[in-house]
């Protein structure tokens, strides 16, 4: 940010505060229209609590999440849970706010992320999207012939990013469990 | 179909909260009261990061990396015209389909270019973006490994989403 400032300033020091003011305003627009979406999938996500729904769905994928998290605690199991589904159905939006929720609950307030916070943060940040509307719409809208051909590739490519991620965390913390075992020593 | 999906998810569960007896309106607003506080609590996490990628965009220091970058990128085999694209994706989600529409107009929609764009969007994150509003609420100021593993996991995704593109 501050190198980017400070090259602005040689190449047009007039723009500088009008487009970081600009940026400040479509972030407000973005937030806005979030708290829309929220509005809507929270109220729905409080009925899937309610109604032991959640509870049910945790119950499926447990087997998955208590062995990729390494958790045993079914309040954030559940979390986990919808922000997993919410993610693969192609709703980032509606898996933010289970997100932020279980990362608050995960919070041990040492400072550090802990593994189940970094898988949770990778798991997202490499998601499984079944289906990626927002392209096939700008494509089609392009004028393209057949606008869900990407579909295919799309989804082979997203796999390998889910599962390297993955990987990558399990041998990252492999390494770190290592290193202050010698430390330990 | 796909359109059906949804209406009918929501349906179902709204039907499956009248079978458990659930009062269905008292808790469905009392779950929409939270995003206004969750909105408000993530506001200036989101500001800061746009401020800071409208700068870098304005300033040119992304066009000048991604020229820079632009031979490795080929040698990965991510066409050149697409460096910008897969440096900025991390960061906003909102400027990279900005420049996907760009590249789908300059490159025609079913070119094998914007073939890999559309499929780069489709499998990758934005990971700046991600990470910061899911730390935002929490105490949280080490972030070890996580960064990394995820942007080494998306141009590992880059790369194959382009060599897929040329196969299929």
């Amino acid at each position: 940010m501050l190198i980017a400032l400070g090259v602005l300033i040689f190449v047009n020091p007039g723009a500088a505060l009008d487009e970081m003011i600009g940026a400040s305003a479509s972030a407000l627009e973005l937030c806005i229209e979030l708290c829309a979406v929220y509005a809507v999938w929270l109220g729905l996500l409080e009925i899937v609590d309610k109604s032991g729904l959640g509870a049910k769905l945790a119950k499926l994928l447990r087997p998955i999440i208590k062995k990729l998290f390494r958790i045993d605690n079914q309040e954030i199991e559940k979390m986990i849970a919808l922000n997993m589904s919410a993610n693969m159905l192609g709703l980032g939006n509606a898996a933010t706010p289970m997100g932020i929720k279980a990362m608050q609950a995960l919070d041990d307030g040492s400072g550090t992320a802990t593994f189940p916070m970094i898988m949770l943060i990778v798991v997202n940040a490499t998601s499984i999207q079944l289906l990626p509307s927002t392209v096939i719409s700008l494509r089609s809208n392009a004028g393209s012939v057949d606008p869900a051909d990407i579909i295919l590739p799309s989804l082979l490519a997203t796999l390998v990013t889910t599962t390297i991620g993955i990987s990558l965390v399990l041998l990252c913390d492999l390494i770190k469990r290592k290193l202050t075992k010698r430390k330990i020593k | 179909m796909s359109i059906y999906i949804l209406p009918v998810l929501f349906i179902l569960i709204f039907m499956y909260g009248f079978i458990k007896k659930v009062n269905t309106y008292d808790t469905f607003v009392k779950g929409a009261k939270g995003a206004i506080d969750l909105v408000v609590s993530i506001f200036p996490f989101i500001a800061c990061i746009m401020i800071a990628v409208t700068l870098l965009r304005v300033s040119g220091v992304t066009e000048y990396l991604a020229r820079l970058l632009s031979p490795l990128f080929s040698f990965l085999g991510i066409p050149p015209e697409l460096c910008e694209l897969v440096l900025l994706r991390p960061f906003t989600g909102s400027g990279s389909f900005a420049l996907l529409d760009d590249v789908l107009v300059t490159y025609g929609p079913d070119s094998y270019i914007s073939r890999c764009a559309c499929v780069i969007l489709g499998c990758s994150e934005t990971i700046f973006y991600v990470t910061t509003v899911y730390f935002s609420q929490t105490k949280v100021k080490k972030l070890l490994y996580a960064i990394p593993c995820a942007l080494i996991a998306s141009i590992f995704g880059a790369i194959v989403a382009c060599l897929l593109c040329r196969i299929i």
